[in-house]
């Protein structure tokens, strides 16, 4: 065999990945105390190489500050896991029965590596607030936002034009989607604190809007990642017309619906515009029939939570009813709808909705690697029962 | 001889059989077995008095018992009906542990030696310790061991002053002694009070003596309706299982809405009453009503109820522990003399204690009408049941004592762990609503459960490898060969159950939070353990670790898992502190590092082994060297 296919085909090879993949997991999991579920996962298991180290809230910092640790990442680790166990199979496996399960076993392994590198990079989450009686059509994220430009003049719907945040880089400017806008970016924060000023107008780049009559200050602040935890993401845009600037605006998805509308105006047409969590809509309307949020007699503690919804589509031969609850969540179009939260005096349910096409393969995988174990260690017990009564 | 050994081994498990099971026959005319039977509404289920009295018992004294300044031993019933029925007798008894009495604080307190101390030791420091208390860390997993004192002891002091006002108000010794009447002259003012309250409001002339006595009850019941800690009172028939019981205090205050006083309430008075004025055929004929009152209006859950009295009192773990010990100190015998027949006495023994755990496993699923493992405290029952099962197997096979060594090990390890685990109160507590799911607690949880079991076992397993190879002359190679196939049959298992567990997680979390996997602390704890198997069987399939090797591999196996089973739990404890004032961080620690002590044992050179395989390894080792040197020579020279 030839020198490199050997190392990538060699048992030794993946007794040290693995020991590798033990040690990952294990900082992946204390780092959490520090960073949160969400970062840590990006640090580490979504990584290709991460640097461990000693964390400033434990015990003898001050000694031990020095201390770090450099590891192989996730999908370095899992892409070499994966070349490992093909090469072995190319180079040394010959398919005999007494070898069919841990093939088996091998094979259902690969389908969850891809199953998993294809939820990290094509399932979407976000959430679905509905409240009794009423009706919502789109969900969006936590995480991700999005400056929008919506024109409401149309009696039956808005029509709104979307520019992920992603975009606004200070300085470039962009053309808003079918519009005569463009934007130019002057400032944009990932998070920040807005407050008043108390001392007056205040020195902004904005001259329209909110930002002018409320004289807010801005203060950007690091991004935060951890639990529960929402950045204000936040911006000054500059608005061009047709025939050139109309002014700049401040927008953050803070300045929500609790404040008048920003409007920009070109001629009769207007728009209001404003940065918000990205928003996914749906060609149906799910409606909240009603909530339930039941506790263990005499106590706090809830053994229930279920929402009854009619889903009503644009076709309507695909209008369904469904009971959500702890553990049966709905999946309808691609999507799967999970009771996740509520709020407003167990008024309003929170739905987290999730798109992820390759939901079905860790189903499988399960399957074939249970199979799997059980025929290679059934068949090595037979033999040790055998031994033991010879 | 071999008759002798059966009768010695028998005559000790009947002994603890017959110390654990002796019925408790109460030195009493009162029939207090039916009083620690009467229902009441703990968090969420109807349970006897019986397991309120013992945990409350287990949070204040760490322990099941009472001593009295007399040298008299109660039962936690005993003590429950003295508390709330004779407060004034009670509050003598030393039931507040202190760990460390002369830390405290507390000017004058410590007693030299003593860790007990009584409500009325404690009454004379109420003000210094109010004091003390308000001056500890509001957040709990920031406190030191310090402040975790003072704030248990404050904690303790209130739950014993809840407890006492659960059955009546407690006042002095008059009013107790006349509580009946008490709630009779109550019910009576109700209306004629309302009258004079309305009149008052309205501004009219009113009967003060009459308005004041009135508004002193209200008051009073109010006090009580807040302070009082046991929902003893179901509501009126026909009764629906999930409507809420009340209180006394809330009983009584809802009369003056024009509800009936519920005779549940009178009943508790008058068991105060009659066993105060020791009157003992009183209060068994109104123990005898309030259970029959009860069956009427609950038949499907007096069952239920009087189950868990009768498991309450067999404590079948606390047997089982012991027996576990009795197997332990047989096996070792064995190795000593007469191998076979001690060896088959340990067995049976062995099978007997698991029979006495099984049997605990399944009464605690029948009370909570659930799978094994819900929480923490059950889910140690369960690790040593696991084990010891496939440590019976073993034995069964190989019938050298070893499997039943470690099997009774782990048992015991894990019921004492359980042990300690209790102290926090109920263990039978209902599950959250993301946890409802008896599909995936019978499945997800119980199989992924049995692989800590089996990873334990074969990590205990390799720790006799290390101990036997190193210090006994008789460990042989066929010893060695049979103890490696142990461990890797037992790790094979460990695979195929952890790594199953884990994937019926990540389905169950796709079913309730759409993602099949998430990197939590627990995924990723579960994680590692199958990781750790993939690694000792792939190790052993490449050739790559000999014997040693995987046995070292094996106790790493100890580490993960317990990582897995507490380390876990204790980041999402101290999330910011990483626990590390926390006593089961310490206990992590020190568990890790005799695992570690034993790794280094395993992979001491061959020549510091006394025993027989150490040596003929020694011996290969050497020669592979002289064989190396010569032809090393031999090459030079050519």
């Amino acid at each position: 065999m030839i020198g490199p296919f050997k190392f990538f085909s060699s048992l030794k090879l993946t007794v040290v990945l693995l020991a590798f993949s033990m040690m990952l997991i294990f900082f992946g999991t204390l780092d959490q105390v520090q960073y949160g579920i969400w970062h840590t996962q990006k640090l580490y298991f979504e990584s290709f190489f991460v640097v461990w180290s000693y964390p400033e809230q434990a015990a003898n910092y001050d000694k031990l500050f020095w201390l770090h640790i450099p590891m192989p990442g996730g999908y370095l680790l899992g892409g070499m896991l994966f070349i490992n166990l093909i090469a072995a199979h190319i180079t040394r496996f010959k398919m005999s029965w007494k070898k069919s399960g841990i093939f088996l076993v091998h094979l259902g392994l690969i389908l969850l590596l891809v199953s998993e590198l294809m939820t990290d990079l094509v399932s979407e989450e976000s959430q679905m607030p509905v409240n009794e009686g009423g009706r919502s059509n789109y969900s969006q994220g936590y995480r991700d936002n999005e400056l929008v430009f919506i024109d409401r003049s149309h009696p039956e719907h808005d029509t709104v034009h979307a520019i992920p945040v992603e975009l606004l880089k200070p300085g470039s400017t962009v053309k808003v989607p079918d519009s005569p806008l463009s934007i130019r970016t002057v400032n944009y924060y990932p998070n920040a604190e807005l407050g008043r000023s108390q001392a007056g107008p205040v020195d902004s780049p904005a001259d329209q809007g909110v930002a002018v009559k409320m004289a807010i200050v801005v203060n950007p602040k690091e991004e935060t990642y951890a639990e529960n935890a929402i950045n204000t993401a936040t911006a000054f845009i500059e608005v061009l017309g047709p025939e050139g600037p109309i002014g700049t605006w401040l927008v953050s998805n803070v300045i929500d619906d609790r404040f008048p509308p920003q409007m920009v105006s070109v001629g009769e047409q207007s728009w209001e515009i404003a940065i918000r969590f990205t928003r996914h809509y749906y060609p149906f309307e799910v409606e909240l029939i009603d909530f339930k949020h039941d506790k263990y007699p005499g106590t706090e503690i809830p053994f229930n939570y279920s929402s009854e919804v009619m889903v009503y589509h644009n076709d309507s031969t695909k209008n369904q009813k469904a009971l959500i609850y702890m553990n049966h969540p709905l999946r309808y179009e691609g999507l799967t709808f999970y009771q996740a939260s509520f709020a407003n005096q167990d008024t309003t349910s929170i739905f987290q909705v999730v798109r992820n096409p390759g939901w079905v393969l860790p189903y499988v995988s399960v399957l074939l690697m249970g199979l799997g174990m059980c025929v290679q260690f059934g068949i090595h017990f037979v033999k040790f029962l055998g031994k033991q009564r010879a | 001889m071999k008759k002798l050994i059966y009768i010695i081994v028998g005559f000790f498990t009947l002994l603890i059989l017959g110390y654990g099971l002796r019925p408790t026959a109460y030195d009493s005319a009162f029939d207090i077995d039916s009083f620690s039977e009467l229902p009441v509404q703990v968090g969420g289920r109807i349970k006897p008095i019986d397991s309120v009295a013992r945990n409350t018992l287990l949070i204040l004294s760490a322990r099941q018992k009472v001593v009295t300044p007399e040298g008299e031993k109660l039962s936690p019933i005993e003590w429950f009906m003295d508390l709330t029925m004779r407060p004034e007798v009670a509050d003598t008894y030393r039931v507040f542990k202190i760990e460390f009495p002369d830390d405290l604080g507390l000017a004058g307190l410590a007693e030299q030696g003593q860790r007990y101390y009584s409500f009325n030791d404690l009454l004379p420091h109420f003000e210094e310790l109010r004091r003390l208390h308000g001056e500890i860390n509001p957040e709990p997993k920031k406190r030191s061991p310090y402040e975790q004192q003072i704030a248990d002891l404050n904690d303790g002091l209130m739950l014993y002053h809840r407890v006492m006002h659960s059955l009546h108000p407690v006042g002095d010794a008059a009013r107790l002694d006349s509580l009946v009447d008490e709630y009779q002259t109550y019910t009576s003012l109700i209306g004629p009070g309302l009258a004079e309250l309305r009149k008052q409001q309205a501004g009219e002339d009113y009967d003060a003596k009459i308005l004041n006595a009135f508004i002193f009850f209200g008051d009073e019941y109010l006090k009580l309706s807040k302070t009082a800690y046991l929902s003893l009172v179901p509501p009126p028939a026909p009764v629906d299982p999930l409507e809420d019981w009340k209180n006394i205090g809330l009983e009584l205050l809802d009369v003056m809405r024009g509800d009936a006083l519920s005779p549940y309430v009178t009943s508790y008075a008058a068991l105060t009453m009659s066993y105060r004025l020791d009157q003992p055929e009183t209060f068994n004929t109104e123990v005898a009503e309030l259970r029959q009152r009860f069956i009427a209006d609950f038949p499907s859950q007096i069952g239920r109820v009087h189950y868990e009295r009768v498991f309450n009192n067999l404590q079948p773990f606390y047997l089982s522990m012991q027996l576990y010990v009795l197997v332990f100190l047989i096996v070792c015998a064995s190795w000593l003399r007469w191998p076979k027949e001690f060896g088959t006495a340990a067995f049976w023994v062995l099978l007997l204690a698991f029979v006495i755990h099984t049997f605990g496993l399944v009464s605690r699923m029948y009370i909570q009408g659930r799978p094994p493992v819900t929480n923490l405290y059950s889910s140690a029952v369960f690790v040593g049941w696991g084990a010891v099962l496939l440590g019976v197997f073993i034995e069964k096979f190989y019938k050298n004592g070893i499997g039943a060594a470690m099997a009774s090990l782990v048992g015991f390890s894990t019921l004492i762990v359980a042990h300690h685990l209790a102290m926090s109160g109920d263990t039978l507590e209902m599950m959250r609503a993301v946890l409802d799911s008896n599909f995936w607690l019978a499945t997800h949880v119980v199989v992924i459960t049995f692989g800590y079991s089996a990873m334990f076992l074969a990590g205990a397993l390799a720790l006799v490898f290390g101990i036997l190879g190193v210090f006994t002359k008789g460990f042989n190679k066929e010893t060695a060969r049979s103890l490696s196939g142990m461990v890797y049959g037992i790790t094979c298992f460990a695979a195929l159950f952890s790594l199953v567990g884990t994937i019926l997680g990540g389905i169950w979390a796709d079913q309730s939070w759409g993602r099949f996997w998430g990197w939590d602390p627990k995924e990723n704890g579960a994680l590692m353990i199958v990781v750790m198997a993939a690694i000792f069987l792939h190790a052993r399939w490449g050739g790559i670790c000999k014997e040693r090797g995987l046995m070292a591999l094996a106790i790493t196996g100890n580490i993960i898992t317990a990582w897995s089973w507490f380390g876990t739990n204790l980041l999402g404890v101290g999330l910011h502190s990483y626990g590390f004032t926390d006593s089961g961080f310490l206990w992590m620690m020190g568990f890790v590092l005799s695992q570690l002590v034993f790794i280094g044992l395993v992979l001491l050179p061959y020549r510091y082994w006394r025993s027989e395989f150490g040596r003929e390894k020694n011996l290969k080792d050497r020669k592979r060297i002289l064989i190396a040197a010569e032809e090393s020579e031999e090459a030079s020279v050519s």
